[in-house]
């Protein structure tokens, strides 16, 4: 068959930086689909950049050996020749999506390519109909959900009916529900004999699909070949994470509960988001929230610390109303990691960063600071600049930030979003240590094979509710529907629009 | 209006923001206010308007009162008016014209593209950055950093301009690179929009410059 992209004996440097991609051979025929896999920083997103020959003509940098697309060397083809060839889908749906309306970004290549009006309109329309996003068209991407701006930044990049698409990340941030829709989408596509090359953390999706499965190790491909054999390596390398066996602790009747809450309901802006919540955590707990996105779940954690009010109920800490406590008290009491630990960073360097709460509020106490940087492994990183250190590391000093105000209860938001199997198998260490310290643990999150090594109780949430309130396992099965969202529409097909 | 084209709608809009500016004297900018606030019920859109008298009053309160110390009620009376009235243009401006329609007239006009884009962009990403921004605040308090708007928390407000501010030079990497993956740079650049002008928008857009040509007259004398 064919080559579509050849690669040879590739090397890449960043301006200013060390090499991020060292000696890369590799060669994609026309119509395979590839999977391509590493931890974070390993360079994955650097190979995409290469493809469509924003290295080196955006980048800049020291570019060695050649890429070949389409039969057009990169280093002499400029991106804007080169991206009706490649389409590529950033992880960032929020930098990929930059028009006012959907169907302003899905023409947008169209108008630069200067196709005529009624072409761009014919086409977008034709793209949306497949992927079952017509009625998406006339609204801002603000206002879509993960998996809807999903699907419709692949169709800003399908609509050029590129013959290799490129997708960074397609699944991050996606429930069940979204992650099946793309999945499916995907496979349409590389049913309709497109190059497909999807880099990923995430291995279960998509991944027995794939023609073919590279591994990308410190910049260098340290695995080429069929899924099926790569399955070894990925566990060997701690990509797809290896959990231990959880002991399950159970509660007693003397366990005091530590955070009540009690018939609670929020209505924002004349939409019921929570409809009588009730349920209590003890000391040493470690319990999973899980739910389809939308259910409310980020809305709940959100006033467990009191960032929320309730229009009704109650949520109670130690027999007080959250609400009467001060702000800083509140945080002492039930301490919130959120998604995205760039939320938080403000100071020049990872010490000052933790101990910036607690140096406010007077509570600095320097053997607990110190306990806290040996459980997360941060001695080495803490004359750092938070800014530049590795997503993991970034989300370690982030919960370092929290944990050091000695919260009662600790909730996290979607810990292992974008993170590879290796950070996911630290974090389950972490939180088993944290909950043996006698903290009341949460863990809000869409990965069930981290929700089932992390926690001892599952609270599944559906629409607002509370669906169930068990053991693991006994939730998994009881509500398969609801966590596995069984009752989802795939796109249409895109049969001749790709 | 809304069949109208919309550089004809940019036209009514520059024409009424030039009569505001053209206006001395108090009757006449009491008329204009009276015209717009009608304007605005029309459009049914005095709710809208309602909401935003928290962003509008502060700063129409302070022209005002500005030039009650500095000059006298008359000239405070007469600023205060003229702001209420630029302000309520921009309102019904956005009510009749959408911004991507906006940015199809301005590049019919001839402006170039890539400032074109700047107005859409910005539009896409003010309430992109407002989400960041409470985000921001939300995760910040759960550490027990205070960023509630008061003068002893001034000194905490790093804790929230320095994520944003980095965040924001982030998103603006990311989207020049998507920009440049489809093509931004591109020569001949067409665009999914057509417009055409037709006879009554002529009449229209001759009307509103006569219109404002005759009050520039009328209030001289």
């Amino acid at each position: 068959m064919a080559a579509y992209v050849e690669l040879n004996r590739v090397s890449y440097r960043y301006p200013g930086a060390t090499r991020t991609l060292k000696e890369i051979d590799l060669t994609i025929p026309a119509g395979e689909s590839t999977a391509v896999f590493g931890a974070s920083g390993s360079g994955k997103s650097t190979l995409a950049y290469l493809f469509n020959g924003l290295i080196p003509h955006f980048f800049g940098g020291l570019l060695e050996g050649t890429v070949v697309v389409a039969g057009n060397p990169t280093r002499n083809t400029m991106v804007s020749e080169l991206f009706s060839h490649v389409g590529l889908v950033l992880q960032n749906t929020d930098a990929q999506l930059f028009n006012a309306t959907v169907e302003d970004d899905v023409a947008f290549g169209l108008e630069s390519l200067g196709y005529p009006a009624i072409d761009i309109r014919k086409r977008t329309h034709r793209i949306s109909d497949a992927l079952g996003i017509t009625h998406l068209l006339h609204r801002s991407p603000e206002t879509l959900s993960g998996g809807e701006k999903r699907l419709a930044a692949i169709a800003t990049v399908l609509c050029l009916d590129p013959a290799l698409l490129v997708l960074d990340e397609p699944f991050a941030g996606l429930d069940h529900r979204g992650t099946r829709i793309v999945s499916d989408l995907l496979r349409q596509i590389q049913r309709h004999g497109k190059n497909l090359i999807l880099i990923e953390h995430r291995t279960k999706p998509f991944f027995t699909e794939a023609d073919r499965c590279i591994i990308i190790d410190q910049g260098a491909v340290s695995f080429d070949g069929k899924p099926a054999e790569a399955s070894g390596v990925l566990l060997d390398s701690h990509l797809m994470p290896r959990y231990p066996e959880r002991s399950i602790r159970t509660r007693s009747r003397s366990d005091e509960p530590v955070l009540v809450i009690k018939d609670l309901s929020c209505r924002i802006e004349g939409r019921d988001v929570l409809n009588d919540i009730s349920l209590s955590l003890t000391r040493g707990e470690a319990v999973a929230i899980v739910g389809e996105n939308g259910a409310g779940k980020t809305t709940l954690i959100k006033h467990f610390n009191g960032l929320y009010q309730p229009t009704t109920g109650e949520v109670s800490f130690k027999g007080r109303c959250i609400r009467s406590l001060h702000p800083s008290a509140r945080a002492v009491a039930v301490g919130v990691c959120f998604q995205n630990p760039n939320d938080q960073f403000f100071e020049a360097d990872v010490r000052k960063e933790i101990l910036a709460g607690p140096k406010r509020l007077g509570k600095y106490d320097r053997k607990w600071f110190e306990q806290i940087c040996d459980t997360l492994c941060l001695h080495l990183l803490l004359d750092r600049s938070p800014y530049r250190l590795s997503e993991g590391e970034k989300r370690r000093v982030a919960l370092a930030s929290i944990l050091v105000m000695r919260p009662e209860v600790l909730v996290l938001d979607e810990p292992t979003a974008g993170q590879d199997g290796r950070f996911k198998e630290i974090l389950v260490h972490i939180c088993g240590s944290i909950s043996a310290m006698g903290t009341a643990m949460v863990v809000v999150t869409h990965d069930l094979d981290f929700a089932r090594a992390s926690a001892d109780r599952w609270v599944v949430m559906h629409a607002g509710r509370i669906a169930g309130d068990g053991a693991p396992e006994e939730m998994r099965q009881k509500h398969l529907s609801i966590l596995d969202n069984a009752t989802d529409r795939p796109p249409r097909s895109v049969a001749g629009c790709v | 209006m809304a069949n109208l084209d919309p550089r004809t709608r940019l036209a009514f809009l520059a024409a009424a923001v030039g009569a505001v500016l053209v206006t001395r004297r108090p009757e006449t900018l009491a008329a204009e206010s009276l015209l717009l606030l009608g304007g605005v019920v029309l459009l049914k859109a005095d709710r809208r308007l309602g909401h935003l008298r928290h962003l509008f009053g502060p700063m129409i309160a302070l022209v005002f009162v500005t030039g009650l110390v500095f000059f006298d009620l008359q000239t405070a009376l007469t600023l205060a008016a003229r702001l209420f009235n630029l302000l309520a243009v921009s309102f019904v401006c956005f009510q009749t014209i959408d911004p991507e329609e906006m940015a199809g007239a301005l590049q019919k006009l001839g402006i170039p593209f890539g400032l074109v884009f700047i107005l859409s962009a910005g539009l896409r990403y003010v309430p992109l950055i407002g989400r960041k921004i409470r985000n921001i605040l939300d995760a910040q308090q759960a550490r027990g950093i205070d960023l509630r708007p008061r003068i002893k928390n001034i000194s905490n407000f790093a804790a929230l301009l320095t994520p944003l501010v980095v965040q924001a030079f982030v998103l603006s990497d990311e989207l020049a690179l998507a920009m440049e993956s489809r093509g931004f740079g591109c020569k001949n650049r067409s665009s999914r929009r057509t417009y055409s002008l037709r006879p009554i928008d002529y009449i229209l857009m001759g009307a509103s410059l006569g219109g404002l040509c005759l009050l520039a007259w009328w209030e001289r004398g």
